[in-house]
């Protein structure tokens, strides 16, 4: 487990976060601009001195009232928004500067395969100053990782990046992440990253969490800010099945649910095998509900459903609805005319048209 | 061609020129260093003082580093207190005017050199274990290599042509605090201009070639970096 209590105070702005997170997989945390995801993970890495309160990371005191653990001494992996390479050292020289400082190499980690599996082979003999934003930021993972870390922390690692190079580290990161047995946090403030990449999510606004927890339930929660804003959105995990249909993709997502989404991949050249486990992006305001099965509608993911849960007050008129397709949960924002109108309620059978999913990964 | 005491005096001036030049390196990185990190109020009074060689004629700063030394002065009533000889007409009495008065040639490149690091690669090393003096070896001290070549040469170049606070404090004791440029002073005064020349373009050409290596060094260093 990872339990925080932290506060920080600066001349116009102070931090107030307070979560627990499991002490494995991947943490989001995530928020507008200038929320203090960025000061809250400096806090954790120890890099923000005036930090008050607690931080314990699986087992291990970091900062409590009577002490506080140096960064040097915490091993935190930090891997910043733009390259924070050594210019005056090669990229190989990069790489070990952690790992020649660590008093004992614990796990012998193959270096060669975390190389190579970052695609930075070729690299090795050349300066920062000639390498891409995607190169260097390859290269700063697998020095934070090559320390041996006890957490590692990511700050918008992609928003530096140009487009394509984005999308492909991102690829990288989608494998790397699950692979590795730290535990991860993760700055950003793009719903996407958060889909693709969390199991976790810490919800953060104007310097103070405001939700935390398993992806599922912070993103489910009806009456949570989440929901509350334009990027609501439910994540849904599945595989691909085979398919027939030309432009789609056929995801099975378990007890018999299969959804059609958009074949990307044929702008983005990357091919689905049947059987992929893949997440799909479905954000709240393209799910509409009906009482009775449209026909003909141009909509292909028509499904029955349960409203499971309403939020208990509209908010700039609409509504959040939680609706339930055998087992999965999935959010739907509605007007609150229409919740009116069709008198919806917890427990009634609907309809869910599901406009557009995004196959994320 | 060079007499035997131009030959003693052009071996005083190297041999002051590099003991001030080591003896400001070593104090002036953490003074640099904490003029380029601190927050506190009282640096920009600190920064003035340091500048103040800048812009005092250095007969003033001579003056009172004579005041000093004076066996009533603070400086020359500690050493007489401490048994050991007076610092006026002194060789160390010439590394401390010195010091001063090229300080600042010293601490401003530093200064800058520490300031354009950013926080950035201190913090890095920091999180991949590198405690303080380790980040500071293995960080800081190659990322401001261009400031340290700055400031040895400037200080250095600087003491070599200091000439009022060493007619203050020195006087002009051949074999002993007798330097280049009041050797030349000498030589003028005395009408003897061939021997003036030789120690006069030999200082000028020194210097020129001086400046040459640390400004094409410079442009190395960039050339390196944009690579």
């Amino acid at each position: 487990m990872i339990n925080a209590a932290l506060q920080l105070d600066k001349p116009n702005f102070s931090l107030a976060a307070d979560f627990n997170v499991p002490g494995c997989g991947v943490t989001a945390i995530f928020g507008p601009s200038g929320c203090g995801k960025t000061t809250l993970l400096r806090a954790i890495a120890g890099l923000e001195p005036h930090t008050k309160g607690s931080l314990a990371v699986n087992n291990e005191l970091w900062l409590s009232s009577q002490e506080c653990r140096a960064v040097q001494e915490r091993r935190v992996g930090v891997v910043f928004q733009d390259s924070s390479l050594f210019p005056h050292l090669t990229v190989e020289e990069n790489l070990l500067y952690g790992r020649k400082r660590l008093k004992k190499i614990s796990e012998p980690i193959e270096i060669k395969q975390l190389i190579s599996s970052l695609g930075i082979e070729a690299l090795l003999q050349r300066y920062p100053a000639g390498l891409s934003g995607g190169e260097k930021q390859r290269v700063a993972l697998g020095r934070a990782l090559l320390a041996e870390p006890k957490l590692l922390l990511m700050d918008e690692p992609l928003s530096a990046l140009d487009q394509s190079s984005r999308e492909e580290l991102m690829l990288l990161l989608e494998t790397f992440l699950q692979l590795i047995d730290i535990p991860v946090f993760y700055v950003t403030h793009s719903s996407e990253e958060v889909a693709r990449l969390a199991d976790n999510l810490i919800l953060m606004s104007d310097g103070s969490v405001l939700d935390h927890g398993p992806i599922q339930n912070v993103l489910g929660a009806v009456d949570g800010e989440l929901s509350r804003s334009d990027t609501a959105f439910s994540v849904i995990a599945g595989q691909i099945a085979n398919t027939q249909l030309t432009g789609l993709i056929s995801v099975d997502c378990g007890q018999g649910i299969v959804l059609q989404v958009p074949d990307t991949a044929v702008a983005s050249e990357i091919r689905y095998q049947p059987e992929t486990g893949v997440r799909l992006r479905i954000r709240a305001r393209d799910v509409s509900l009906c009482l009775e099965q449209p026909k003909r509608s141009s909509i292909l993911n028509i499904l029955p459903a349960v409203i499971t849960e309403l939020a208990a007050e509209p908010y700039k008129g609409s509504r959040v609805v939680k609706v339930d397709i055998a087992g999965k949960q999935l959010l739907s924002k509605i007007s609150e005319y229409s919740v009116q109108q069709l008198q919806l309620h917890a427990g009634q059978a609907v309809f869910a048209q599901i406009k557009s999913a995004a196959l994320i990964s | 061609m060079l007499s035997q005491p131009d030959i003693a005096a052009l071996l005083i001036t190297l041999r002051l020129a590099a003991t001030t030049t080591a003896i400001l390196l070593l104090l002036g990185t953490p003074l640099a260093w904490w003029l380029a990190t601190t927050r506190s109020r009282a640096r920009s009074a600190i920064e003035a003082v340091i500048a103040l060689p800048l812009v005092l004629p250095p007969t003033v700063l001579g003056f009172y580093l004579l005041l000093a030394f004076s066996p009533d002065g603070p400086i020359g009533a500690t050493t007489a207190a401490l048994g050991l000889p007076s610092m006026a007409f002194s060789f160390w009495g010439l590394v401390l005017g010195s010091a001063i008065y090229s300080l600042p040639f010293v601490v401003q490149p530093l200064q800058n050199a520490f300031s354009g690091l950013g926080r950035m690669p201190l913090e890095v090393a920091a999180t991949l274990g590198a405690g303080p003096l380790d980040r500071f070896i293995s960080v800081v001290l190659p990322l401001s290599k261009m400031g340290y070549l700055t400031a040895a040469v400037l200080g250095f170049a600087h003491t070599l042509g200091e000439f009022g606070v060493v007619m203050m404090i020195g006087g002009n004791i051949p074999g002993e605090t007798q330097v280049l440029s009041i050797a030349i002073y000498d030589h003028v005064e005395a009408l003897e201009y061939s021997q003036a020349h030789w120690l006069a373009a030999g200082l000028l050409i020194c210097s020129f070639v001086v400046l040459l290596m640390i400004y094409s060094a410079n442009r190395k260093f960039h050339l390196m970096k944009t690579v």
